[in-house]
């Protein structure tokens, strides 16, 4: 048997048009999920971050708790005298990372904040050359 | 005198046959094709030496078990191409030794896998309006895929008396894609698109080439079981690659594991090739329609290359269409060489290995769809 006569009693056509629909079939479905694949593993990378965003969705917002005030210090006046000790040991002006540094070193807790809010209480102040200095007037009137 | 009488004619000499020197001069010269040319040296050298071994008269080498006496070396070895064992664990070793990122990154181009497969299905029709079995046609359109050990896997399976002829022209036209492809490239690309200069492709992650032929396996497995032994391997053997849990199956699997499987499946494809089953008109339209399918599953891939162009506003290079056909790395090489030929900047390679392994993947599915229909 030959010719169309054979394609046709072995069903030619229909197993032609079957196997290339299945190969584009199959392939069009991998790609599709490939193509997914990096956005799929995103997510499982950050499914914390995900999940809370999700949370957030589906959950009534909440009433945000006041925020308790937050003090930096217990004693200002404490802070102020271990410090101005520091700085007569290092000298005026002063940087603030070396004066970090140095509280660091004597076991000063919360340095950085500390710092902080002397320079907000005007103890510390800036020199305008880059450098800081004790604000003696201010020191005095704390003590 | 009456034994050396008996010598004589147990010798190769008294019992040569014109098809038998045939059969040797066509193993010599793939030996030569595999040696002095290196077109897919590592297969045509074994099937070369297998066809030498089985086309000497009287050879033993295959020889059936008979009256409790054992059967000849290669008849036990030929189990492994019978019995299905030796192409999928091909299959495991080219999943360990590919690198699945540039289809990852660009899976889009899984679709020019599936394009370059229609050669595989034309090629099926024509060989039925020729007189061919069903199975037969099938064996025989295979070879449109340019995957040797798939096209082995389906005739050994379908019409195995043809494995000798369909293996020979899969391999043979794998060595001569770049003298069969080019052509058929630049007669359908115009000069502008095959200068299309594509951009660069994302980086993927550990996690998604870990994930890959696992999703792989679970999809195209679905699709169609049966070809789960070749498509379960190559999985398998990019999942070994990929987890970096198992580097040493995986090193077996890319190095030792596949040279061993390598030679005796060489050896066997050329032990098929005897006198009686290559030496045939049959073997002649293999050969003719071998290449039919395959230069038709280039111009698809390589069409749908160009629909893909249209579609992303020129975005895909449509050359990289032709690498569908699997043939890995091979056709890759040839889409980066023809598309640097018109624009020395170009380097289509990595764009090209994405439709490539597709295509392996593809035609190990068009593979399975025969088995489960036929």
């Amino acid at each position: 048997m030959k010719g169309v006569e054979a394609i046709l009693h072995y069903d030619g056509f229909t197993m032609a048009v079957l196997g290339i629909l299945t190969v584009f079939a199959a392939l069009l479905v991998l790609a599709v999920i490939i193509s997914q694949l990096h956005n799929a593993v995103t997510l499982w990378e950050n499914k914390k971050l995900y999940l809370g965003k999700l949370r957030r969705l589906f959950s009534p917002p909440e009433e945000p708790e006041p925020m308790p005030e937050v003090q930096y210090f217990d004693d200002l006046n404490e802070s102020a005298r271990q410090f101005k000790l520091l700085i007569n040991n290092m000298g005026e002006p002063f940087s603030l990372p070396e004066l970090i540094q140095k509280a660091e070193t004597v076991g000063i807790a919360h340095a950085h904040s500390t710092i902080s809010h002397l320079i907000v209480s005007n103890l510390i102040v800036p020199d305008k050359n880059g450098y800081y200095r004790l604000n003696h007037e201010a020191y005095k009137r704390l003590s | 005198m009456e034994k050396f009488f008996h010598f004589v004619s147990q010798t190769g000499f008294s019992n040569i046959e014109v098809s038998s020197l045939v059969m040797l001069v066509i193993g010599l010269f793939l030996l030569y094709l595999g040696i002095a040319k290196k077109y897919e040296p590592l297969l045509l050298v074994p099937i070369g030496f297998g066809i030498l071994l089985v086309n000497f008269p009287l050879s033993p080498l295959m020889v059936q078990p008979e009256n409790g006496q054992p059967g000849g070396l290669l008849y036990y070895l030929y189990m492994g191409i019978e019995l299905g064992i030796y192409p999928p664990l091909i299959f495991m070793g080219v999943g360990a030794l590919t690198d699945f990122s540039p289809l990852i990154s660009n899976p889009k181009t899984l679709l020019l896998g599936a394009a370059a497969q229609i050669g595989i299905f034309g090629t099926f029709l024509s060989m039925l309006m020729l007189g061919f079995t069903d199975l037969e046609a099938a064996s025989i359109g295979i070879i449109g895929g340019a995957d040797g050990p798939t096209a082995i896997y389906l005739s050994s399976q379908m019409a195995p008396h043809l494995l000798g002829a369909v293996s020979v022209a899969a391999y043979s036209y794998m060595a001569l894609v770049p003298i069969i492809q080019p052509p058929i490239m630049r007669l359908l690309t115009t000069k502008d698109e095959r200068r299309i200069v594509m951009e660069e492709l994302r980086e993927t992650t550990r996690r998604e080439r870990i994930l890959f032929p696992v999703i792989g396996i679970l999809v195209t497995g679905l699709f169609l079981p049966e070809s789960l032994p070749l498509l379960g391997m190559l999985m398998l053997g990019n999942l070994f690659r990929e987890c970096g849990v198992v580097d040493r199956l995986s090193k077996a699997a890319q190095n030792e594991l596949n040279n061993i499987v390598v030679i005796f499946l060489g050896l066997t494809v050329g032990a098929k090739c005897t006198a009686s089953h290559f030496l045939t008109f049959e073997t002649i339209l293999i050969l003719v329609f071998g290449l039919v399918a395959f230069a038709i599953g280039t111009a698809t891939g390589v069409l749908m290359g160009k629909v893909m162009c249209k579609a992303t506003g020129g975005k895909v290079n449509p050359l990289i269409g032709a690498a569908g056909v699997s043939a890995v790395p091979m056709s890759a090489r040839v889409c980066q060489a023809v598309g640097q030929k018109e624009n020395p900047s170009n380097f289509l390679l990595m764009f090209a290995m994405g439709p490539n392994v597709g295509g392996v993947i593809g035609s190990a599915i068009a593979a399975g769809i025969f088995l489960a229909v036929l």
